[in-house]
């Protein structure tokens, strides 16, 4: 009887340390995979978050105002905030979602990367919180030479 | 893969250069080729992730990534590990200066 006790103490005790690891490493493709296949920001937000609204002014979202080649522009993503993960969206192109980055504990929401846009169009920064509020992000890009290769 | 890593104060500040041509469905029918893109970057200090993004195909070509982490010290050496729409996988590592 105790060893069996002991054995039960045991087994949770290791679920329980287990779980951080697996939450703080997530491959968002293989997660939510409907989120890729949105044409619209707004369902692909909807698809990975469950709500496409969010707190403005949390997550600064640094983005050329005139992009001259669409094929490059470069993007900055700050907070402060205690954040989970970031993604970043657009409506230019076949499909939404760009990018999703998951935050582990010990990183810095401090991010820098480049992405392709056809058209002009609206960037949007999506974040959700530790505290699991969403926090929201929006700016417009004009592009004066489309990227992806067409124009 | 290039990777630079550099610690400042108590922050590391990382830059990671990819290659890859980032081709996406409609990109390759009117290219000719077969789509190709990174779809997962992971980064790694002594085992533990510091950095971590899902990606599809509409990042730049020869993608560039910058980020910054804490809790590291000099001479810790960082890993990345990319996979691409074909479930290819590539290896970086680099000490951290």
């Amino acid at each position: 009887m105790e060893r069996r006790k002991f054995l039960t103490v045991g087994s949770t005790a290791l679920a329980i340390s287990l779980v951080p690891l697996s939450l703080s490493a997530v491959n968002f493709r293989e997660s939510s995979p409907q989120t890729w296949e949105a044409r619209h920001s707004v369902d692909a937000i909807k698809e990975l978050y469950g709500s496409s609204d969010g707190i403005a002014g949390v997550i600064k979202l640094k983005a050329p105002k005139l992009a001259e080649d669409g094929a490059s522009i470069p993007l900055n993503i700050k907070s402060k905030m205690d954040l989970e993960s970031i993604s970043v969206f657009q409506d230019a192109n076949p499909r939404s979602a760009v990018a999703v980055f998951s935050i582990p504990k010990n990183g810095c929401v401090n991010f820098d990367l480049r992405i392709k846009m056809k058209t002009t169009s609206n960037i949007t920064a999506m974040g959700k919180g530790r505290d699991g509020k969403l926090y929201k992000t929006v700016q417009k890009v004009n592009v004066s030479i489309g990227g992806c290769g067409a124009s | 893969m290039k990777i630079k890593a550099k610690l400042k104060g108590q922050t590391i500040k990382v830059k990671a250069l990819f290659n890859s041509a980032m081709v996406g469905k409609e990109e390759a029918i009117k290219k000719k080729t077969v789509p190709s893109f990174i779809t997962h970057i992971i980064a790694k200090v002594n085992g533990e992730t510091v950095y971590e993004v899902s990606t599809g195909p509409f990042i730049s070509k020869n993608p560039l990534f910058k980020f910054q982490f804490v809790g590291a010290a000099k001479g810790d050496s960082l890993e990345i590990i990319t996979t691409d729409n074909n479930g290819k996988q590539e290896q970086g590592t680099t000490k951290i200066k």
